[in-house]
């Protein structure tokens, strides 16, 4: 029991002295530079006589100077120290209150070429790309709206966790002080009293930490723009592949096929084997081209899916792949298509994955529907150990991770290159297929979540809410 | 033979008819509509039908379920199932009730007058036509203790033409071999995969479908 208490003192102190050194630089440099600036400027006064006005005035440019240093002091910290100190205390959050203050940091937005010639950095043009690089890993360092957030967190900790947490030591060592040079009645009982404050001086954390810490409406409002940016940006590049699958497959085909029949209609009389050969030549093109246009109408909207629905559009994904899988289903009825079809997408990569990586003997899909929630569940039992995507960050590039999740297997190459390295059998093409995922998710409202231990076995789960 | 076609698009389903007819039978209902397709079996009871999988009004997969019911009524009343891209789920729909009379077949098949109307005409006899595609997927379905992986790439293409729905001769012609060659092949095939060896054609290649159709088949 007193051991207990001891211990769950002690852990007490140690959380007010980590919370003082976390919520520290902000306001030690603010002061320290504030006092030192005040001293400075107050050398250039020293011996000055002049009547009061000149004075005050001067006296307002000296304040105003040491007020420009400070907030230079304060920037320069912030924009070194905000970030790294406030996920520091969201990791303290999480172990000591349990609370989950997931915030989101963009990356390093892609750099994509303009049809000006310029580069766009996510935030302005540039005329070279080395640019427009420099510039965008900057701005994820000093413009990220989260950082932001964290100074503002680094700042008002530092009017308040700080002074609270940082008094106890400090009174400590003033009782330690006056109880060694002689007055040892008032330092030891300074000191006792410094230690119970200290002991729940580290309280006034959480209070701090929920309005401050975590993500905020503006938070989330951020992430939606930057979802929308995303899926624009992936829907360009949706558009720009079916365009080009169009382009340079069945339109050329269909281009050539009328130049050979052209040629056998002039052939035909003169010399009419020739003609046949010709047409027959021009009967497998037409058949070459309707593959490539059904691969691609696979990669936009597969015919089972549109014909079907969910479930049985998951059952034929299953027959396709590699792998045996079993599909179980339990959904009342046919959600909301583009729910559908990022559900499809989704599992379709899922599956591709496992196919891809995992060396999985056997698969489970489960399809469910319960608390207005659509779920499917993609169980393996391969390898494991797949890293889970971020939420949702910035930071794919146009050509990632495609609109259309990932690769159905079924019908050869598909629309949607899931992973944009090709043939990536490295992590960070599985993952890149995943964040695909994720991204499209959450365009829904919905996530992927990965329960994936080394050595398997993997479930990954993409819920979304949805009303059937 | 008296054949009903059920296809909505004009150009395509003028087309079936001119084919069909030109090679000497009769159209006896064209229609284009999924509850229209189903009257036409059930009314004309057709030697054989050929249904396109997506008919208005749902555009869902409106002919393939007509053409289910159909059978469900008349059992064994052949169909041809016509469809843009093939799907093993279907197919295994089909197959299911073990009848035969069943083709499903890629639309653009039909650009092989000679071929497509082979395929009828088997499927109109109580036979298979399953398209090269869906039977490769078929025979690239996993399993455990895959005895499929025992047979010889000769005896894998011979296997492959059957599943399609190809007679011993047909074989033969396609591969440049002779009947007896074929028929020893399919000998060793099916005692490799524990299967009976049955001499009419449609009973073994229904034997194959079963076969590989079984999501595990374990042997």
């Amino acid at each position: 029991m007193a051991i207990r208490a001891v211990r769950r003192f002690g852990e007490g102190l140690r959380r007010t002295l980590v919370l003082a050194a976390l919520t520290a630089p902000l306001p030690v440099v603010g002061v320290t530079v504030g006092w030192f600036g005040a001293l400075f400027a107050s050398t250039w006064t020293d011996d000055m006589h002049a009547p009061l006005i000149v004075r005050g005035l001067v006296t307002a440019g000296q304040v105003l100077a040491v007020l420009l240093w400070v907030a230079g002091a304060l920037w320069m910290t912030h924009a070194l120290t905000s970030r790294p100190l406030a996920e520091a205390a969201r990791r303290r959050a999480r172990r000591w209150l349990g609370l989950e203050l997931e915030v989101a940091y963009g990356g390093i937005a892609p750099v994509t070429r303009m049809a000006t010639g310029y580069w766009w950095d996510g935030r302005e043009y540039h005329k070279s790309e080395r640019e427009a690089r420099r510039r965008a890993v900057m701005n994820a360092r000093f413009h990220d709206p989260q950082v932001r957030w964290d100074g503002l967190w680094a700042l008002v900790a530092g009017v308040t966790v700080f002074p609270v947490t940082a008094l106890p030591p400090v009174a400590a060592g003033v009782g330690v002080w006056l109880a060694g040079s002689g007055r040892t009645v008032i330092g030891v009982l300074i000191l006792v009293l410094s230690l119970v404050a200290g002991a729940s001086a580290g309280r006034i954390f959480r209070p701090v930490a929920v309005r401050f810490l975590g993500p905020n409406a503006g938070t989330r409002l951020r992430e939606l723009e930057t979802l929308q940016a995303d899926l624009t940006q992936t829907q360009a590049a949706e558009l720009e592949r079916i365009e080009r699958g169009l382009h340079d497959g069945a339109q050329a085909r269909l281009v050539a096929m009328g130049m050979s029949m052209q040629a056998a209609e002039r052939m035909v009389d003169a010399d009419p084997e020739a003609a046949k050969a010709i047409l027959a030549e021009a009967r497998a093109s037409s058949r070459a081209a309707l593959e490539e246009l059904r691969s691609l109408v696979r990669g936009i909207n597969p015919p089972v899916l549109v014909e079907r629905g969910l479930v049985d559009a998951v059952r034929a994904l299953a027959l396709d792949v590699p792998v045996e899988v079993t599909v179980h289903a339990a959904v009342p009825a046919r959600p909301e298509r583009p729910v559908e079809s990022a559900m499809y997408f989704a599992v379709a990569e899922l599956l591709t994955n496992v196919a891809k990586h995992a060396h999985a003997t056997c698969v489970l899909v489960d399809l469910g529907y319960a608390d207005r929630t659509l779920t499917a569940s993609v169980t393996d039992d391969g390898v494991g150990g797949v890293a889970s995507p971020a939420a949702v960050p910035r930071s794919s590039g146009a050509g990632g991770s495609s609109l259309a999740g990932g690769s159905s297997s079924a019908g050869g190459s598909s629309l949607a290159g899931g992973s944009s390295s090709a043939g990536g059998s490295s992590p960070a093409a599985a993952g890149s297929g995943l964040l695909g995922i994720a991204r499209r998710m959450a365009a829904f409202g919905g996530r992927l979540e990965i329960d994936s231990p080394v050595g398997g076995p993997t479930r990954a789960t993409v819920s979304v809410p949805c009303v059937l | 033979m008296r054949v009903v076609i059920a296809e909505d698009l004009f150009l395509l389903r003028d087309g079936l008819v001119r084919l069909v007819q030109s090679y000497g039978h009769e159209v006896v209902a064209a229609v284009d509509s999924g509850p229209a397709t189903l009257d036409a079996l059930l009314k004309e009871r057709p030697d054989v039908a050929v249904v396109d999988v997506r008919l208005p009004p749902t555009f869902s997969d409106e002919g393939l379920q007509a053409a289910l019911a159909a059978r469900r009524e008349i059992p064994g009343l052949p169909v041809l199932i016509l469809s843009q891209h093939v799907e093993q789920l279907y197919a295994g729909e089909l197959l299911a009730d073990a009848r035969g009379g069943v083709g499903y077949q890629l639309k653009d098949r039909v650009l092989d007058a000679d071929q497509f109307m082979d395929a009828l005409t088997r499927v109109a006899a109580g036979g298979t036509a399953l398209d090269p595609a869906v039977v490769a997927k078929l025979l690239g379905r996993p399993r455990r203790a895959d005895p499929l992986a025992t047979l010889t790439d000769r005896e894998r293409s011979v296997l492959a033409l059957m599943a399609e729905g190809i007679s011993n001769t047909a074989i033969a012609a396609r591969l440049f071999l002779s009947e007896g060659a074929i028929s020893k092949y399919t000998t060793t095939i099916f005692a490799k995969l524990n299967l009976h060896p049955d001499d009419d054609t449609n009973r073994r290649v229904r034997a194959v479908l079963t076969y590989l159709n079984a999501t595990n088949a374990d042997a």
